[in-house]
């Protein structure tokens, strides 16, 4: 819990200057996603929630959020996976290890971990929703006795963009755990699911009232992936998303990822349904 | 660390006045820091050696005949990095000015006589040819613009041209708005990154940069009737630069 | 001394004191228009004056702010600004000093900014009332900041042959304290004070159709109202109005590289949510599209979502951003036009 102090008092002191990450793992892990595993200086641990972020910081090239995919209890380092959509991240695709990168955080609201203690968990991943959802999945396998029945279901346009391949495999073996993975596009090679994330959940098997739900994906994904949550009965404060947007500050200050007037980098990244529906208009994810 | 070696830089004009390569002559202490990083090997203006290997080319002016186009090809192929420098490169620029007149017309006024001896095609910019890979805009250049862009080409980074208009740079200079001195000033639809230079001296913005993306053509017309301007008021200063094609220019007045 | 009056002949005396305490920035004239800039000449001073081109913001937010400076190789930051320097402001309608409570509420909301405290914790507040409207632009009535609602250090108030001054803190006191040109106010000058305050009522009316808490109400309904698509039809995204508002400070992050490639300085300049990209993401959704939802966010982000939040109006009334608008937008207009709609629901 020290290291917890430590963090908040840097933000609160000097929220806006970096501290020292240094890269000691890199790989690709598709073509377009690179994994990093970050030390923080004195091996202080990240001490955040699953669903939080950093800002990643590459002096000339200023700082990008990004979703922090390990779990809090993968101690002594943190890992992010990052896809090259842009000036910052493909600069940072060209770093590898042993080279350092400023890290500010953790920022925002994580998953409600204590809320769903002793409830069912059912994961809707899809594409890189995956990444900040490892963080819960990773934390849940080391707590597993804390959570009933456990359900992934893992979406994404093909089968050589599927993110963890390793990893997933391993959670498919585990017993406690029921997995299933669709692709939209098929190759030869695919023996499972083809078709889009929604066709999955009609057939889970749930008890709505114990059930939370933990949705990541695209914008466009969430509309309809929570019709479909709806329709299984789930109570609207027990789906559980997390909202991408363009984070500058971390502070609820610049007010670039503003939904009306919650600033998600502060009440969100992650939101139950309630939250969503009581925006006005402006929240893309929220179904209509 | 070893040493890398500094990339060299070349500098081409076509159909321009040079001016900014003046510009960047002008640097003065800059350029000389500019050199401690690059090895400019081709500067008509500046030196004399007449180097042809370079890794970053800075363009000036548009492109306007079919030899400009098969020098630019020739350049494009030496090149890593294609610079497009100042508004002729960039936008065309005045040069646009000729597009408005059939060719034939233009070649008789210009040359008359001679006009047969003279090729010359429609004036544009470097990137309706070739691939450019940074824009620096501007009649003439802005300095520190021009090393922002310099440091981008060095650390590899893309340099993204504001996509704002003028007028966010000028409030925040605290300038007094061009229109409530009842001159017409286009830094409402100009993209920004000059730091409203113009108009901080005391002129207009003449749409040196091109503009936004996503220029606002309603409001801009509210903000004619708001001054009691006319469109032919703002369209002579629009198309100075902003017409290589002569497209605005006809339309509108039509 | 709770009140202290200073003869107009006195002011120049007082304000040539003032500068020798603290930078002093006050209004001046710059062309047909206002500026607040560092004062050498204190007869370049205006006191009567429309709000100025900026709000003083750009003193306690500049437009451009030093984060800290860093290395590239080896990795270090350092603080970029050393020390903060003791400043005044002087001659502050209350429109701005209403600006002021509104930006210190946002930066000490954990976690806090600690540039921003820095230059407050420096600041000194001089107000001054104004006794007739500046324009038309202005909707300050509507607002209740007609009138000095606290925020400042002094507040001058004009009653012909003087200025009384009312003290509001000890560093205000500090500034009138000991200077025999300076006297405390008597009976005749209190009474003159509340004459003049009650001349203003007559002068002063609410500019909107309805009291603020139906403005509020109206904004909580409406939305998705017609109004924010001609408001959005107009606006040519000039970022204006979000500049020039003493209460908008949404900024944006850049590096800047020294020559050597290795060393730099991180910013936060001024940035504006009516900008294209504001709310775009690397992976190119665009969460705010469209001129008319980013207006309606402007709108919101003074009329509702803070009073949700803070309870507090970020709009000032100050006027400016109908002032300056380049195509004619005018935050009266728009807030009655609403109004308006929500009398045809009913």
């Amino acid at each position: 819990m020290i290291d917890r102090e430590i963090l908040l008092a840097k933000i609160k002191t000097t929220p806006y200057k970096p501290m020292k990450g240094k890269i000691i793992e890199a790989r690709m892990l598709t073509e377009k996603e690179k994994f990093f595993r970050i030390e923080l200086e004195g091996k202080i641990n990240l001490s955040h929630e699953p669903g939080q972020f950093v800002m990643v910081s590459i002096f000339g090239f200023t700082e990008a959020p990004i979703s922090i995919c390990s779990s809090p209890t993968d101690k002594g380092f943190f890992d992010l996976t990052v896809r090259n959509v842009g000036v910052f991240t493909d600069k940072l695709h060209k770093l590898g290890r042993g080279d350092i990168v400023g890290i500010r955080g953790p920022f925002g609201i994580g998953f409600p971990i204590d809320n769903m203690f002793g409830y069912d968990i059912l994961i809707v991943a899809g594409g890189l929703g995956i990444v900040p959802l490892r963080s819960l999945i990773r934390y849940i396998m080391h707590h597993k006795n804390d959570f009933g029945h456990v359900q992934i279901l893992i979406g994404c346009k093909t089968p050589q963009e599927l993110l963890f391949k390793e990893e997933t495999k391993e959670w498919m073996r585990r017993s406690e755990i029921r997995m299933n993975c669709t692709v939209d596009r098929a190759d030869p090679d695919w023996h499972g699911n083809i078709g889009l994330i929604t066709t999955l959940i009609p057939g889970v098997d749930i008890i709505p009232a114990r059930t939370y739900a933990v949705v990541v994906g695209p914008p466009i994904m969430y509309r309809f992936v929570i019709v479909e949550l709806l329709k299984k009965n789930i109570p609207d404060h027990q789906i559980i998303v997390s909202l991408e947007r363009r984070m500058r500050c971390g502070l609820g200050k610049c007010g670039h990822c503003q939904v009306e007037g919650v600033y998600v980098c502060q009440s969100g990244p992650v939101f139950n349904y309630s939250q969503l529906r009581s925006f006005k208009g402006e929240c893309h994810e929220k179904a209509v | 660390m070893k040493k890398q070696s500094k990339p060299k830089v070349a500098f081409f004009d076509f159909t321009d006045c040079e001016g900014c390569q003046l510009q960047f002559a002008n640097m003065g202490v800059t350029l000389l820091e500019i050199t401690k990083l690059v090895d400019i090997v081709n500067f008509r203006e500046v030196m004399s050696e007449q180097g042809e290997d370079y890794e970053i080319a800075f363009i000036e002016g548009s492109i306007t005949s079919d030899n400009d186009v098969m020098r630019i090809k020739k350049i494009r192929e030496k090149a890593k990095v294609i610079v497009s420098l100042g508004a002729c490169a960039t936008i065309g620029g005045v040069n646009g000015i000729k597009n408005r007149t059939p060719l034939e017309i233009a070649k008789q006024r210009v040359y008359g006589e001679k006009k047969e001896t003279v090729n010359t095609i429609i004036a544009m910019p470097v990137h309706k040819v070739v691939k450019v890979d940074y824009f620096i805009h501007g009649c003439p250049i802005y300095i520190p613009e021009v090393i922002n862009v310099i440091e981008c080409i060095l650390m590899g980074k893309p340099y993204v041209v504001p996509n704002y208009a003028v007028c966010t740079e000028c409030k925040m200079n605290e300038n007094v708005c061009r229109y409530e001195k009842d001159e017409e000033c286009l830094g409402t639809v100009t993209r920004a990154g000059c730091n409203s230079w113009c108009i901080n001296n005391g002129n207009r913005c003449y749409g040196c940069r091109g503009l936004v993306d996503n220029p606002a053509v309603d409001g801009q017309k509210d903000i004619l009737l708001k001054y009691g301007l006319k469109l032919e008021d703002i369209l002579k200063h629009f198309t100075l630069y902003n017409d290589s094609v002569g497209e605005k220019y006809d339309k509108e007045l039509k | 001394m709770k009140y202290a009056v200073i003869k107009k002949e006195d002011l120049n005396k007082w304000v040539e004191h003032l500068k020798k305490t603290a930078r002093l920035y006050a209004p001046k004239k710059k062309e047909n228009q206002f500026i607040f800039r560092p004062i050498k000449d204190v007869n370049e001073i205006t006191l009567k004056y429309i709000p100025t081109i900026l709000p003083p913001k750009k003193y306690y937010y500049p437009q451009k702010e030093k984060l800290f400076r860093f290395k590239i190789k080896p990795f270090k930051t350092a603080k970029a600004i050393k020390a903060f320097e003791e400043y005044i402001l002087f001659a502050v309608h209350t429109c701005d000093i209403a600006g002021i409570q509104c930006m210190d509420v946002i930066f000490r909301e954990g976690p806090e900014d600690p540039n921003y405290l820095n230059r407050k914790d420096k600041m000194t507040i001089i107000g001054i009332e104004c006794l007739e409207y500046c324009d038309k632009y202005a909707n300050c009535t509507s607002m209740g900041n007609h009138v000095p609602r606290g925020g400042y250090d002094l507040m001058m108030v004009d009653l012909g042959e003087k200025f009384i001054l009312h003290i509001n803190s000890e560093k205000g006191e500090r500034l009138v304290h000991g200077l025999a040109y300076i006297k405390e106010a008597d009976e005749k000058d209190m009474l003159n004070l509340e004459r003049v305050r009650e001349a203003k009522k007559k002068v002063f009316k609410e500019e909107f159709n309805a009291s603020l808490i139906k403005v509020y109400e109206t904004f909580d309904k409406h939305f998705a109202s017609k109004v924010w698509q001609d408001v959005g039809r107009r606006c040519v995204a000039c970022g204006n109005c979000t500049n020039v508002c003493p209460t908008c400070y949404c900024f944006d992050v850049m590096d800047e590289m020294e020559l050597s490639l290795n060393q730099g300085m991180r910013y936060r300049i001024w940035n504006s949510c009516q900008m294209d990209d504001f709310a775009k993401v690397a992976g190119g959704e665009d969460f705010r599209k469209g001129r008319d939802g980013r207006q309606r966010h402007r709108y919101y982000r003074k009329f509702k979502y803070p009073v949700d939040k803070f309870n507090r109006y970020f709009c000032t009334g100050c006027g400016r951003c109908t002032r300056t608008c380049m195509a004619q937008i005018s935050l009266v207009e728009t807030v009655n036009s609403l109004l308006a709609e929500e009398g045809e629901l009913r």
